[in-house]
């Protein structure tokens, strides 16, 4: 029924590189670009640098680093207008470029995502905007994945809830009219959490506005938006304030476990050429883009890491524990392939093998990278600090008494591990069990603060804003699991859950896992599993009642009981607002698409996480997904990808008293 | 009647026919001079802008007439508005496509009036134009280029956000002529401009004058056909040369046998050129034929893309070429089926059986004949005709099987709209190949600006068009020219709209409040059902409270912080805080804008929402950005002072934190001096500060620093224990080890020197650990390369298996030892 055939993600991407080809094309001759820092990664996921330069683009500049020089004559700059500090950026480069410039300069200015009034406003203030061409780049989703679309905001977990800057949930919204504007209206918006419920407010509210501009023209002539989606199922919107908690613990799949110590970002990850070698797939090098940073930085590489790498869409979802396993068996696959030269006898098997050849080197050679990035993983993970990391967080997930492994991370401060890592502990444990106790958050203050700076002071400051580490309130601290204390809600109470949802699962094999603990080696996220309390009542019900996991295909729902119905109350539990809303649209109009389209294609769910999400839970939702592939599809959007190190930059200050030189 | 001879008025030009359809009679009073005024006429059949020529003398009659104006009329002489001119000189008058009227006066200053009414909006051309005065202007159908004095070419090429650009600076000289080149039809995708000086003819775009090398010049006119692919020029000699627009090949050439220099000269279409004198047009074609028309008075030429209008004071004209289908069907001695499809309607009215004949011979191209009579019904003017040939192809099409009737249908529908807007009232004489370029949407805009709301609601009605724009429009004009009271006009024009679907109220309400009727402009935009909308005008309205409110309800947080940004530069500082002290958003926003930017703003905001501890972390912050250490402390001793009344602990604790950063600070500087040449410890962690102290080997000072900050005893041996290890200082190591109790125990010991590879010290520590399980020992003992002793271990657990496996693992001497230890162990046998 979509008027496009292809996938959401496929879609975007294509819709994104039209978008900025056309912008580009629009200013004649070559020119210069320059691309805010955030905006970089983004870019190259959706274009190579080799298109860009046949739309004429000679040089790329990161605007943060102010030095675009005068070497064209048209200068394209290419930034966020929702951000104040680009777009100031902006307007200093370009009063530079105006003022020490010999050279007239073409200047234009591509806003993403689009044209806003305070960028108008700072332009005009700076006496330049007269100067400019001014054009937007609608561009919202990023498609990571055909599964996996991203708004790469990456200031969006700091914005929401440190600044309390509302602007990534307009932004989300705006992205999420894309898709329903693509099918339909989704029929119901599913939510949990205050920011969620903002969320789903201004789509209702969109639509409206939508509704009175769309019979006008002004949108265009289609009227099919107006009907609610018969492709679509539902939304699902996961705030993450909802469960910080999850997000704090070590990701323990592949992928996770890469984010965790390299670090991946916009699906690339840069790994030491120490551990992956020099030469780089060709294919990782051509999809790089910046190509001023490949000359420069020789020890580092770009790692592409997507499902173009077969043998990464293999084990990147895997636990890390069995990684090992599946690389060997891959390993030995490809030897006896190779060896399979030798028994080649006719010249057409011969040839069949030397037509395979290329693909076996490319295997091969994310084999070897994939081998060695695991050793690495591995010396890490078998250190002594990273087990003992790894069992306070256990045990704080596990809800036993986290005063008793208080001395373990007095330790760890002493040892000088980096602060990320302990303030995530210390996060983790308030976020668990409602708070520290006010004694032991003082005695980690003074001592956090004399073995990192007293600028920390600000760092703690700022976690407390975000709700991440605070003292335990007397209002808090009976979190008894029945009542749910004075007002239900306002904290997420993981005792509770913990044992109503069941999020401790001790026994799930790493190996052929039965349950989504499998991620976090016994740890069922929750947000995952509010994820199920609506998509799989049945088997959270077995979970609930304490049947044994053994039935790992839920008996599929012959009721369809939407929203949270069933779980009303043991939601409660879990913090902000909890919403089900059902857009409905012209009664007839409905009838006629069901009989035109029936009732048995399967159906898409957007789960949305609003804040954003981790590889752990992709991978969890991967899972799900599978499992109700024979009735649903799942396509997980989210704000960008997040884990506790990037929540824990967020709040981290960075200045220091130390003078630099 | 019976209908005019559809050959009447065609003119055959080389292997073409032209044909001149009359319009419209009457066009202008006797009393209109033509030849005394300057005329423009907006594309696609748009209005005509009368200027009298200043340059010319005119008969003085009245003082209202003497004063000058711009007139505007339809194209079938109806008057539409009169702009009274007091502005100085006008060089240029011009109509972009969407019927916007440019005049440009010699200072430089562009008028640009929309909507035919006299609101316009106006900006200035710049580049030195007030200075040297503007010569000229030509336009295209969404920009202009002028020409300065001193033969600078400004081009702006957006009339929403003007941008006057100067071309490439051209050659000095006299400019006899010249002409320009659409951005469309060039390759660099900016408008060139042909400028003839002297003999030659200069190529200019922005960047550079490119000399075309010429010798026929001064050239009196040159003109680029519609498609930018041709030129006409005027060489001195009077000849008509038609030359590609590169320069390279001639195509025609022609002379008029006429001294004077025609007054212009167009194109009609992109295969003929009309030029024009006072009295009489020369239509030429290819190969230097000509087609020569004469009149009683002055005749204007107005260029379409498809032809020209020809205006008199009697009459509007259009001449173009003949379409093929049109020519097939008429011309004489046609045997197109489609012609004789057409003669079959004359013997079918007459009730003859030649008419089923001719059907069967033409059967084979029936198809064609009928989309043919379709096609050129659609480019008749005179509906007679029109029906005839519709009436031929409905029989056609009868005949047939199967024929797909869309076009057909599609082409009524057209020819009623057409119909429609030809009507004198209206006077939009649109050619039909216009109407399909100018889009219906684009016509029932002219309609509403000509205030024909009615055709144009039936028109959109018909077609199937949102109509919200004329409904906006319509109650816009009505809220300015209605003297009733605010509340009726509300009254009225929301139940007029009511059930209209996007109808913005925020644009009426815009034109109330432009028209002074604030009270009627809030009364509308409660209308509105777009938050974002409603906000930039309830500024402008000075409504500055609900505008916030109803940026934060719209959750664009680019609204609010506009609003934000321009309370803060208008309202005093308290009200301002008071303002956005009851909205957490607007707060929040407030904040994160100012961070960075504006802390003095910051600080009064949390001195005023009586937030000491945000206060007091801008000052750490500025302590922390500070580079001179005395600033540093200054601003670190202000933040401390900040908490100091309160009693709350957390308060305290920071406080207290505060005033121990200082006092690290201090002790850093001292350090800093005693002890090494550069700022070495300034700035450092506490714990750093230690670490570096005792690797060092100052010791006693970071003992010292210990007790003083209470640092506790565990993490201090912790440091001591790294610090030493990094130092590779083994002795001290030894010594401390002489110690009876650790408070970490004895095991990091192990650990960190054996990870610094000192084996033999690190084996000092096994027998320390004394709580250890006698495997793990084992282990540690294994790892420092004793396994000797690691038996001795096994040996005392009496593990005879961890024996065996340790015999394994050993070699010499130890070997021995162990098999030793083993056979003790064993029962003898």
């Amino acid at each position: 029924m979509a008027p496009y055939p292809g996938s959401d993600a496929d879609y975007f991407r294509d819709k994104a590189r039209r978008d900025l080809l056309n912008l580009l094309e629009g200013v004649r001759g070559k020119k210069n670009l320059a691309v805010s820092q955030d905006l970089a990664g983004p870019v190259g996921l959706f274009v190579k640098f080799s298109l860009l330069q046949e739309y004429g683009v000679d040089r790329v500049f990161l605007l943060e680093n102010g030095n675009v020089d005068s070497s064209q004559r048209n200068v394209v700059f290419l930034a966020h207008a929702e951000k104040i500090r680009q777009v100031r950026a902006v307007a200093e480069q370009i009063q530079r470029l105006q003022r020490n410039g010999n050279v007239e300069h073409e200047l234009s200015i591509f806003w993403v995502p689009r044209r806003t009034l305070v960028s108008n406003s700072i332009l005009e203030e700076a006496g330049i905007i007269g100067d400019v061409n001014i054009a937007e780049l609608p561009l919202y989703f990023v498609p990571l994945e055909q599964d996996v679309l991203s708004l790469e905001l990456e200031d969006a977990f700091s914005d929401l809830y440190l600044q309390k800057d509302p602007g990534s949930i307009f932004h989300s919204a705006k992205a999420l009219m894309d898709i329903q504007q693509r099918h339909g209206y989704f029929p119901r918006i599913i939510g949990k959490g205050d920011h969620a419920r903002r969320l789903a407010d201004l789509l209702l509210r969109m639509r409206k506005e939508l509704d009175a501009e769309e019979s006008s023209g002004l949108a265009g002539l289609s009227a099919r938006g107006l009907l609610p989606s018969a492709s679509t199922e539902s939304l699902i919107i996961i705030d993450r304030q909802v469960d910080f908690g999850s997000a704090l613990l070590t990701q323990l799949t592949y992928e996770g476990l890469i984010d965790e110590t390299v670090g991946i970002k916009n699906n690339q990850a840069d790994v030491d050429t120490s551990i992956v070698g020099p030469t780089a797939v060709p294919q990782a090098q051509e999809s790089s883009k910046a190509p001023q940073q490949s000359s420069k930085q020789g020890q580092k590489r770009k790692v592409q890491l997507d499902s173009s790498d077969q043998l990464f869409s293999q084990l990147r979802d895997a636990n890390f524990a069995i990684v090992g396993d599946i690389l060997n068996k891959v390993a030995r696959r490809l030897e006896t392939d190779y060896e399979s030269r030798h028994s080649a006898k006719s010249t057409t098997e011969l040839r069949e093998f030397v037509n395979k050849l290329p693909a076996y080197q490319l295997e091969h050679q994310s084999l070897r990278v994939h081998t060695n990035l695991a050793e690495e993983i591995m010396r890490t993970t078998r250190s002594d600090i990273f087990r003992k990391i790894l069992e306070v967080q256990q045990n704080n997930a596990a809800g036993s008494d986290a005063t008793y492994y208080h001395e373990a991370v007095e330790e760890l401060i002493a040892r000088d591990v980096p602060l990320k890592t302990i303030l995530r502990l210390l996060c983790l444990e308030s976020c668990m069990s409602g708070g520290l106790r006010p004694r032991d958050l003082e005695s980690f203050k003074r001592q956090i603060v004399q073995a990192y700076g007293h600028q920390h002071l600000l760092t703690f400051w700022a976690l407390e804003k975000m709700e991440l580490l605070q003292p335990r309130s007397s209002a808090t601290t009976m979190l008894l699991p029945t009542t749910g204390g004075a007002q239900p809600g306002s904290k997420t109470n993981y005792a509770y859950l913990r044992k109503n949802l069941r999020l401790v699962v001790e026994e799930v094999s790493e190996k052929d896992p039965s349950d989504v603990a499998y991620v976090y080696s016994g740890f069922a996220p929750l947000s995952i599993r509010l994820v199920q309390c609506v998509l799989q009542k049945p088997y959270i019900l077995s979970l609930i009642r304490g049947g044994p996991t053994t039935t790992s295909t839920p008996i599929p729902a012959t009721v369809s009981s939407p929203g949270w119905l069933g779980f009303e109350d043991v939601v409660k539990s879990a913090r902000g607002a909890t919403f089900s809303i059902v857009q409905k649209g012209d009664d007839k109009a409905i009838r006629a698409r069901q009989t035109i389209s029936g009732n048995n294609t399967i159906k898409t769910v957007y789960v949305f996480f609003l804040g954003g999400i981790t590889f752990t839970e992709i991978a969890a939702l991967r899972f799900i997904a599978a499992q109700e592939a024979p009735r649903r599809k799942i396509v997980i959007c989210t704000t960008g990808m997040i884990n506790g190190d990037r929540m824990m930059e967020g709040a981290i200050e960075k200045g220091s008293f130390a003078k630099f030189e | 009647m019976a209908p005019s001879n559809p050959l009447a008025n065609w003119e055959r030009l080389g292997d073409s026919f032209y044909r001149k359809v009359p319009i419209y009679d009457a066009i202008f009073e006797e009393d209109v001079e033509l030849e005394n005024y300057i005329i423009a006429g907006a594309p696609y059949g748009g209005a005509i802008a009368l200027h009298r020529d200043e340059s010319k003398p005119y008969r003085f009659r009245d003082a209202h007439t003497a004063k000058s104006s711009i007139d505007i009329y339809s194209c079938s002489g109806k008057h539409i508005n009169r702009l009274n001119w007091e502005f100085g000189t006008i060089r240029g008058l011009g109509w972009s496509d969407k019927e916007e009227l440019l005049v440009i006066t010699e200072d430089g200053t562009v008028r640009r009036y929309f909507g035919l009414y006299g609101d316009f909006t106006s900006f200035s051309l710049g580049h030195g134009a007030e200075d040297y005065g503007v010569r000229a202007c030509r336009f295209w159908t969404s920009g202009f280029v002028a020409l300065l004095a001193n033969n600078q070419l400004v081009a702006v090429s957006n009339y929403d956000e003007p941008r006057p650009k100067l071309l490439a600076p051209c050659p000095e000289g006299e400019v006899s002529s010249w002409s320009l080149i659409p951005p469309a039809y060039t390759l660099s995708r900016s408008v060139e401009v042909l400028l003839a000086v002297d003999k030659t003819v200069y190529l200019v775009d922005p960047t550079e004058a490119e000399d075309k090398v010429l010798q026929n010049g001064p050239f009196k006119h040159a003109s680029v056909s519609p498609t930018g692919r041709f030129v006409a020029l005027i060489t001195a000699e009077g000849t008509v040369w038609v030359v590609s627009s590169d320069f390279q090949s001639k195509y025609s050439e022609y002379d008029p046998e006429s001294r004077v220099t025609p007054r212009t000269v167009d194109w009609c279409g992109d295969d003929a050129v009309v030029i024009a004198w006072e009295d009489e047009v020369h239509l030429i074609g290819p190969n230097g034929v000509a087609a020569r028309y004469y009149y009683d008075g002055t005749v204007h030429v107005v260029p379409e893309f498809d032809g020209v209008r020809l205006i008199t004071n009697d009459t509007c004209e259009f001449l173009h070429k003949v379409v093929d289908v049109t020519e097939a069907i008429f011309r004489l001695g046609s045997t197109s089926p489609a012609s004789v499809l057409l003669d079959s309607i004359d013997l079918l009215e007459k009730k003859s059986p030649k008419a089923d004949e001719n059907i069967q011979r033409i059967r084979p191209s029936l198809p064609e004949a009928v989309d043919t009579c379709v096609k050129a019904a659609g480019h008749e003017f005179d509906p007679q005709w029109q029906k005839r040939l519709l009436k031929a192809a409905s029989f056609g099409k009868s005949v047939l099987d199967l024929y797909n009737s869309d076009e057909f249908v599609e082409m009524t529908e057209k020819l009623r709209v057409l119909k429609a807007v030809r009507e004198y009232q209206i006077g939009l004489p649109l050619s039909y190949e216009q109407y399909m370029r100018l889009t219906p949407e684009r016509l029932i805009e002219r309609l509403v600006n000509r205030r024909e709301y009615l055709l144009a609601i039936r028109i959109s009605e018909f077609l199937e068009l949102p109509a919200d724009r004329i409904y906006v429009h319509w109650a816009s004009q009505k809220v300015k020219v209605s003297a009733v009271d605010d509340d009726a006009v509300c009254k009225l024009i929301v139940q007029r709209l009511e059930g209209k679907p996007g109808i913005s109220f925020e644009l009426i309400a815009q034109a109330a409040y432009d028209e002074g009727r604030a009270h009627l402009a809030t009364q509308l935009l409660n209308h509105e059902p777009r938050a974002g909308k409603q906000v930039p005008l309830l500024l402008e309205m000075e409504e500055d409270e609900i505008a916030l409110d109803k940026a934060i309800e719209s959750g664009d947080a680019d609204l609010v912080n506009y609003v934000l940004l321009h309370l803060k530069t208008k309202l005093p500082l308290a009200s301002f805080f008071r303002t956005i002290n009851t909205r957490p958003v607007a707060s929040a926003l407030v904040e994160t804008t100012a961070r960075g930017q504006d802390t003095e703003l910051l600080k009064d905001l949390f001195y005023q929402d009586d937030r000491p501890i945000d206060g007091s972390n801008v000052l750490l912050s500025e302590a922390l950005e500070a580079t001179e250490l005395p600033r540093k402390t200054e601003k670190l001793q202000l933040a401390s002072r900040l908490l100091s009344d309160s009693k709350d602990p957390t308060v305290v604790l920071q406080q207290k934190l505060l005033s121990e950063a200082s006092q690290l600070l201090k002790i850093q500087e001292v350090l800093d001096k005693d002890l090494a040449d550069r700022s070495e410890f300034l700035g450092l962690s506490l714990n750093d500060t230690v670490y570096r102290l005792i690797r060092s080997g100052y010791g006693k000072r970071a003992q010292k620093m210990q007790s003083e900050f209470r640092m506790p005893e565990k993490t201090f041996w912790w440091l001591r224990l790294r610090a030493l290890v990094a130092k590779r200082d083994w002795g001290e190591l030894e010594e401390i080890g002489k110690n009876k109790k650790s408070p970490i125990g004895w095991e990091p010991f192990y650990n960190e020197i054996l990870g610094a590879g000192n084996t033999k010290l690190a084996s000092l520590f096994v027998p320390k650990c004394t709580n250890l399980p006698a495997e793990e020992k084992m282990e540690m003992w294994v790892k420092c390369g004793m396994v000797a002793k690691a038996g001795e271990e096994a040996f005392r657990a009496k593990d005879v298996n961890a024996l065996e496996l340790l015999h394994t693992r050993a070699s010499g001497p130890a070997a021995a030892e162990i098999d030793r230890m083993i056979n003790q162990l064993r029962p003898r046998k």
